[in-house]
């Protein structure tokens, strides 16, 4: 890894996912749950976006999930990729019922496919990316 | 309730599309406000609602636009729909005309950016791409979109040589257009073999970002008689559908059967077709959701067709942005006027013979993973 995680662009902290990203700079996918309808959200938001309620805890996922589609960048938005690509941009949906966006990294990432099992990298590797980033479940 | 066939598009103007200018946005407004009057007999003084998309305006807006322009406007609306957003002004200016607001509608779209401009309005568009899609490296909206072209690939079968037809048909269009930033024929093969940019996604299957702007004047039918056209109904959706960081459809399939419905024509009534196109998987989608073929048909669909504009579905049929460039919000407006401009005869050499009606779609807003924004309408010649 040639590129720290300070040259990338950040992500703002704001009310609304600071624990989002405190959960992540400890190596967890922490997600909001509805206290009133239930349903599990992602990206962070002041409110629920199915029923609006307000009544909102957060949890962290279990860090594994399933690629449903993806491109492989070879012309990043920002230079701080350029020595990286190609980036590995996926749909991932996990076990929690949500699909999000998440980049796939590691030697296996050129290999991916539709329905590749990936799983969150590890806490230390979390210190890398600026945010939940995932590479191939090899176990 | 159906739009007034009292309303329609009276005039219509396009400026020339630069890849790198040191112009001002205002002039580009200012060479299709120029434009888009002389292409009528409606004066200055007569514009009385100014609608206006532009991704690079703010800090100006509608209102400030008015002031640089010397306009003293009764209503004044400013898009928020993206590509989709130039197709919806339109139809809000009819809606504002009918209830009394104005009578005459100025409708800008435009802006004036390169392809490092794009990236930085990409990288900051909105909250969420901002915070959960840039700190990725999400490559702008063409590692969106390749994500979206495969997981249509994967569940329908589309192949990317069916989706090159969209490509290489409009290119045959645009070697007709003086006006197209690219205009050198495109054979299907060098769409496929292409510089990868955001695998599935390849050179052209991306639009080049540019300055330029287009207007059309919306207001009574009867001060353009003859070179008017009818808005013969019109829709938008935004956010459908919610929560799916990359869908196979958009807001189209739900306003489509009104959409015929109002306009008292399907599909298979348009001579041509001018869709959003800022890449052919989208184009592939509209056409779908928009009843060309069933949902995840189109990959054969577009093999049995030749979208040139004398082919078997003229589609955008001056090359679209994927040929003439996209001028950020103006590619949302640059099908309303390329169809205006065909309904009223004035194609030069890439005229559709006998061209009466055709659909105008608008797609826009990415916000987290795919655009947010739909809007279509049936358009018909008057005379």
């Amino acid at each position: 890894m040639s590129t720290t995680e300070k040259h990338y662009p950040q992500p703002q902290s704001d009310r609304d996912n600071e624990i989002f990203l405190a959960g992540w700079r400890q190596g967890r996918l922490m997600l909001q749950s509805c206290g009133d309808c239930d349903h599990t959200f992602f990206y962070p938001r002041p409110l629920c976006p199915h029923c609006w309620s307000s009544a909102l805890s957060w949890k962290p996922a279990l860090g594994n999930g399933e690629i449903v589609s993806f491109s492989l960048i070879h012309r990043p938005n920002h230079p701080s990729f350029f020595d990286e690509v190609p980036i590995v941009l996926a749909e991932i949906r996990i076990p929690e019922g949500v699909t999000f966006l998440g980049r796939v990294v590691g030697a296996a990432a050129n290999s991916i496919g539709i329905g590749t099992s990936v799983r969150l990298v590890s806490a230390t590797e979390a210190q890398n990316y600026p945010l939940p980033t995932f590479e191939v479940n090899t176990a | 309730m159906a739009l007034s066939t009292e309303v329609g598009i009276i005039g219509y103007g396009q400026s020339i599309y630069l890849k790198r200018t040191d112009r001002t946005l205002f002039s580009f407004f200012a060479e299709v406000t120029r434009s888009a009057l002389a292409s009528t007999n409606v004066s200055k003084q007569e514009i009385d609602g100014l609608a206006v998309c532009s991704f690079e305006l703010p800090p100006d807006n509608a209102v400030t636009l008015a002031e640089q322009f010397g306009m003293s406007v009764s209503w004044a609306y400013l898009g928020t729909a993206g590509g989709a957003g130039p197709v919806a002004s339109v139809i809000n200016a009819v809606r504002a005309i009918e209830a009394g607001h104005a009578r005459t509608v100025l409708c800008l779209a435009g802006d004036n950016y390169d392809v490092a401009g794009h990236y930085r309005l990409m990288d900051n568009f909105n909250r969420a791409l901002k915070n959960y899609a840039t700190p990725h490296g999400f490559g702008g909206a063409n590692g969106l979109f390749g994500i979206v072209q495969r997981k249509h690939m994967e569940t329908y079968g589309t192949r990317r040589e069916q989706l090159g037809q969209i490509a290489v048909g409009q290119r045959a269009s645009a070697v007709l257009n003086d006006n197209a930033l690219l205009r050198a024929p495109l054979t299907l093969e060098e769409y496929m073999n292409a510089r990868v940019i955001a695998d599935p996604l390849r050179l052209y299957d991306c639009v080049l970002p540019c300055s330029g702007a287009e207007a059309v004047i919306v207001g009574p039918i009867d001060r353009a008689r003859d070179k008017a056209v009818r808005i013969l109904s019109g829709f938008e959706r935004h956010n459908h559908p919610p929560g799916e960081p990359a869908p196979l459809r958009g807001g189209w399939e739900l306003f489509r059967d009104a959409l015929y419905r109002e306009a008292g024509h399907g599909p298979h009534d348009m001579d041509f077709v001018q869709a959003y196109d800022d890449y052919p998987i989208m184009v592939a989608i509209q056409l779908e959701d928009l009843g060309f073929c069933k949902k995840g048909a189109v990959g054969s669909f577009l093999e049995r067709h030749d979208f040139a504009w004398n082919g078997t579905l003229p589609l955008n049929t001056g090359g679209g942005q994927l040929s003439c460039g996209q001028s950020g919000a103006g590619g949302g407006m640059i099908g309303l006027v390329e169809a205006v401009r065909q309904l009223r005869g004035e194609a030069g050499a890439r005229q559709v013979p006998k061209a009466n009606r055709g659909l105008v779609s608008g797609y826009g807003m990415v916000g987290y993973g795919h655009g947010l924004s739909t809007s279509s309408v049936i358009l018909e010649r008057v005379a």
